[in-house]
């Protein structure tokens, strides 16, 4: 058996928290602040009788942001950004606060050495859990949300705004489909860290491309896999697939019909394919042979040549191969570097937000966890370049296998492709009892 | 004798001069605050913490849930808001969640029935035949209670891959003719790892009851002509009827919300119990208000067997 | 096991299984057999789980060699090295000795307070104190985690709130340990000091305590051992991944992608425990030296039957 490269063997340890796509979309419910006791002591009325509005700052909804839909994310008085010109804070540590096993330390310790800074990591578990903490004291610097919480966070004064002089790279090295994104227009409060597209990854050695191509989502309902199909442990992503294979393309649906469909296809699963749900089932077990097929987010296949057994002969991660929709509409997303509002060195951020922007360092940062940053610099055509039985994870030539041209993320698929956006906390309620009701295998 | 001045309230004091006198010769004399002030720091420590929780599970089940549903607890019982917990009960009977339930009481009780199988005859035999060797085999019961449940199920978790030891031995023995996916969502598998995890809980109260009958009673009935197995119906059994109910109710009760040996030994639907079902109201934003109706239906199914496990402890601590 | 022989001299036994069977005297080998399967059964996984985690591969279940990287070696994926899993340690260490040391003192006064004074609250308590023996841990972890979010909100989650959790459920242990102790020690030893005139505080401190100490060191361990093993409780107390104790990664890693890292942490809870379990035993016996009437094992144990 062979060794790794050293600095990649770190790649992913015991993953020891759930991965941070445990609940990505299953959050959009998360709570900005949490009741006190003195809430309830004041509440001399029956709580909740004292008209809608939640516990925004501005105390009414928030709007949901959707491609056709963008949003400007509000500027608070309270919560200016940084004046230009300011020099970066002398001996800081930068405090980044983000899932597990998600940038590559290698690339902070660059950073650190640049700037003669320290550096500390924290995670969270899952985003309700990262937004909580940020509610309630948790001081950071650099935070990594994902775009449906965004709304929240700006609207519950948790970020600052980005002062853009800082960040050159943005407008530089980004692709033009960030420019003004959706979610966040005029890039108010975030600058875009990694993308990915999330389809189906299976073995090849058991399912030809060709039949993947033919059968597409339906490979996951496909008994002739039984024992040996899985899907993400994730509410949104699952019952997601779960539309789009029905045909629905609005993966934001508040139409509790569909939902209530998606599950039931779903339900089907457990008898047909002795289904089972996973967190890390792409990278920790597919490459063993446990699944031949399995719901896949792109990074994480990419990242799957690392767990092969065999790291330094040319072929062996031939066996991985990855579908997405040929008409590139399937599920995309992507996340975010966001600075809360109370993080102690916002010119360290800004720096640090601006470096992780850099051709260099977010390209060092991809091939460590496979999860590719939109940058205009990277020839997404020669992250391949190697053919069928030429490639070994160690020596390369090119950093994803070249069965799994699909898995490589373009500008191209976030023009078509679908996002999995906020809802509103009683349509997010429509999916999670969906989810439960499929989770209990009536 | 009595004061012409303050009448008869000096006798009183006379008198309880005299008694706390004569008990501090005895040597026996406590002020009345004294036991009481032992108990105190642990009364006060269930009442917050145990009590008061309880009745957050309540407020919580019963409240009601802000714009970013957020449980809002309510803590005055006329305002108790029985939505969400009728919604919850009604999933159960009829419901999607109709399978959990009856899922987690077939398991429950196919795995105390054969812990019950397996247990007494090693209790059994521990009890009355362990002789000099008792202390080891005690040694080698316990031992089980100090290695963390959690890295017993791990442990089985390895031996059950597709191409792990138990496939490999089973297929050696011919009693399969190709490996088993025992991972794969298999109830089986469930109430394997069940019976593995709450075995050692069962078996040492039971020892204990075991130990306590009077080896002659049991002679006695020999004597008197019943064979071995008729001792064992007639007078073993039934003399062990109160270790058998405490030993099955302290591995029965905590089954009901048993989550993890589930979610180690399958990550199939098939197998959710109802454990599972609370468990995603935690980890998800949003629901408490559901995890807490859940959390009261397990009390309502559970309280009678707890009810009666107290009165047991409180009569055996009382014939002790 | 010998045959009814029809004759008066002796003559060649001939074994008779059924007769064997019936033998009410003869010595229960199926029975032991089964013991001693039992007991393989139980802890053979164990064994072989701890073998593995000194597996040269990442494989839990195929051997592929022998290989300390697991546990120090590895720069990153190793326990001792990785930066997730080594503060985890310290965290479990941590909870474990702060729940000893709230768990045991209020234990045991509450075992002497209930055994001293029958009032109703003390009994109601000791009923609540009991019920962590058969409430599932899930329901207390969900009350009380509900409960520090929306009641006593000014108790942290994270250690404080994992702690207090921990002490809920650990006093019962302590309290049944400390009250067998004392159902066989009687009044009469504070009697006797207090007849020599010690007040009733002196009696209990110079007098009763010592001789609960032996109790208290077992619950001690005892209280330990279940700590650093717990993680429902205080999985749903953590306050971030940086509360979280090896218990709760090892169930983490677990469902997600275990590596024999994950075997590692678990033998080295394993040992640290039986170390506790050792030493509480040993300060069991020197602090009931010439006063135990049985095996100082047997008591020991006793403890839990």
């Amino acid at each position: 058996m062979s060794q790794p490269r050293e600095h990649l063997l770190r790649r992913r340890g015991p993953t020891s928290q759930l991965s941070r796509r445990q609940f990505l979309r299953a959050s959009a419910g998360a709570a900005l602040a949490v009741p006190t006791l003195s809430s309830i002591l004041a509440a001399c009325t029956k709580p909740g009788t004292e008209g809608p509005g939640g516990t925004g700052a501005n105390g009414g909804t928030y709007p949901l942001a959707r491609p056709d839909n963008p949003v400007t994310l509000p500027f608070h008085d309270d919560i200016p950004a940084i004046d230009d010109g300011l020099p970066i804070e002398s001996g800081a540590t930068l405090r980044i606060y983000n899932w597990s096993d998600y940038m590559y330390k290698k690339v902070i310790n660059d950073f650190c050495d640049e700037f003669s800074v320290d550096y500390e990591w924290t995670t969270f578990n899952n985003m309700s859990e990262g937004i909580q903490k940020m509610s309630t004291g948790q001081v950071a610097d650099v935070f990594i949300p994902t775009p449906d919480q965004l709304s929240k966070l700006a609207y519950g004064k948790l970020l600052q705004p980005l002062n853009h002089s800082y960040i050159p790279n943005l407008e530089a090295n980004i692709w033009p489909v960030y420019q003004n994104p959706f979610y966040d227009q005029g890039w108010r409060y975030t600058v875009p860290y990694a993308t990915y597209t999330t389809g189906i990854a299976y073995r090849r050695d058991v399912i030809s491309d060709d039949e993947a191509e033919a059968q597409g989502y339906d490979m996951v309902w496909n008994p002739a896999y039984k024992g040996k199909v899985g899907i993400y442990d994730d509410t949104r992503e699952s019952l997601g697939m779960a539309m789009l294979r029905a045909g629905v393309t609005d993966v934001n649906t508040t139409d509790e019909a569909i939902i209530q469909q998606a599950a039931s296809d779903l339900a089907q699963l457990v008898d047909l394919v002795n289904v089972r749900l996973t967190i890390n089932g792409v990278y920790a077990k597919l490459p063993d042979g446990v699944y031949d097929v399995h719901l896949a987010w792109a990074g994480d296949i990419i990242g799957a040549q690392w767990y092969l057994s065999d790291l330094d002969t040319p072929g062996e991660t031939d066996v991985l191969g990855y579908w997405f929709p040929p008409d590139d509409r399937g599920l995309v997303n992507n996340d975010c570097i966001t600075i809360p509002a109370t993080a102690e060195h916002p010119v360290l951020a800004h720096a640090f937000l601006n470096f992780m922007l850099d051709e260099k360092h977010a390209f060092d940062n991809f091939t460590w966890n496979g999860y590719q940053p939109p940058l205009t610099s990277m020839d997404t055509d020669a992250l391949i370049q190697a053919g069928l039985g030429e490639y070994a994870p160690n020596t390369g030539p090119g950093t994803v296998p070249p069965s799994l041209p699909r898995a490589v993320v373009t500008e191209a698929m976030f023009e078509t492709g679908y996002f999995l956006l906020e809802l509103a906390p009683e349509d997010e309620l429509k999916w999670q009892t969906a989810w439960e009701e499929f989770q209990a295998g009536a | 004798m009595s004061d012409p001045a303050t009448g008869t309230s000096r006798s009183r004091r006379e008198t309880r001069r005299v008694q706390r006198a004569s008990a501090k010769q005895q040597g026996a004399w406590y002020p009345r605050w004294f036991w009481p002030s032992f108990a105190v720091p642990a009364i006060v420590w269930q009442v917050v913490f145990f009590a008061a929780s309880f009745y957050v599970i309540l407020a919580v089940a019963f409240g009601t849930v802000d714009f970013f549903r957020n449980p809002l607890p309510v803590f005055q019982p006329w305002w108790w808001d029985f939505g969400t917990f009728t919604e919850q009960v009604s999933r159960i009977f009829g419901g999607a969640y109709q399978q959990v339930y009856l899922r987690t009481f077939a398991y429950v009780i196919t795995a105390s029935v054969f812990c019950l199988l397996i247990g007494y005859p090693i209790a059994y035999f521990v009890a009355r035949y362990g002789g000099r060797r008792k202390g080891l085999f005690l040694g080698l019961l316990i031992l089980p209670f100090w290695i963390s449940y959690l890295m017993r199920m791990y442990a089985w978790q390895s031996l059950l891959e597709t191409d792990g030891y138990v496939n490999d031995l089973l297929t050696f023995l011919h009693v399969l003719q190709a490996p088993f996916g025992w991972l794969e969502g298999h109830g089986i598998t469930v109430v394997l790892g069940l019976v593995y995890g709450y075995l050692p809980y069962l078996i040492l109260p039971l020892y204990g009851q075991l130990d306590r009958i009077n080896q002659s009673q049991l002679e006695a009935g020999r004597d008197l002509g019943a064979s071995p197995s008729r001792t064992f119906w007639r007078v073993t059994l039934p003399l062990s009827k109160p270790g058998i109910l405490a030993g099955v109710i302290i591995i029965t009760l905590p089954m009901f919300g048993d989550y993890y040996t589930n979610a180690l030994l399958s990550q199939s639907p098939r197998t959710t119990m109802i454990g599972n079902l609370i468990d995603y109201t935690y980890v998800s934003p949003g629901l408490a208000a559901e995890g807490a109706s859940l959390v009261l239906t397990v009390v309502v199914i559970l309280i009678l067997p707890m009810l009666w496990y107290l009165r047991y402890t409180s009569r055996a601590a009382a014939e002790k | 096991m010998s045959t009814v022989s029809t004759s008066a001299a002796p003559k060649r036994r001939r074994w008779n299984p059924l007769a064997w069977f019936k033998d009410p005297w003869r010595k229960p080998r199926i029975l032991e057999g089964m013991t001693w399967l039992y007991l393989a059964w139980s802890v053979l996984p164990v064994v072989i789980a701890v073998i593995f985690s000194f597996n040269a591969g990442r494989s839990r279940s195929s051997w592929q060699g022998f290989s300390l990287k697991w546990w120090w070696q590895d720069p990153y994926d190793s326990l001792f090295q990785n930066p997730l899993l080594r503060p985890a340690i310290f965290q479990s260490f941590r909870l474990a000795i702060l729940t000893t040391l709230f768990a045991v003192p209020i234990g045991t006064l509450f075992a002497i307070g209930l055994d001293r004074w029958r009032g109703r609250p003390a009994t109601a308590a000791n009923f609540s104190v009991l019920m962590a023996f058969v409430v599932p841990e899930i329901i207390l972890g969900l009350a009380l985690f509900l409960s520090f979010q929306n009641l006593v909100t000014f108790i942290p989650l994270g250690t404080v709130g994992q702690v207090i959790g921990l002490v809920t459920w650990q006093i019962a242990y302590a309290v049944i340990i400390v009250r067998a102790r004392l159902l066989t020690i009687g009044m009469e030893y504070e009697e006797a000091a207090m007849d020599l005139g010690a007040s009733p505080t002196r009696s209990i401190r110079r007098v009763l305590l010592p001789l609960l100490t032996p109790a208290m060191f077992a619950s001690a361990a005892i209280v330990f051992a279940d700590s650093i093993d717990d993680f429902v409780t205080v999985r749903y107390l953590s306050a971030g991944a940086n509360t979280e104790p090896l218990s709760v990664k090892i169930y983490n890693a677990a469902r997600a992608s275990p590596t024999p890292a994950v075997n590692a942490a678990a033998t080295f809870m394993l040992v640290a425990t039986f170390t506790v379990i050792t030493l509480g035993f040993f300060a069991y016996r020197f602090a009931t030296r010439g006063q135990r009437k049985e095996g100082a094992v047997k008591e020991f144990i006793s403890f839990e039957v």
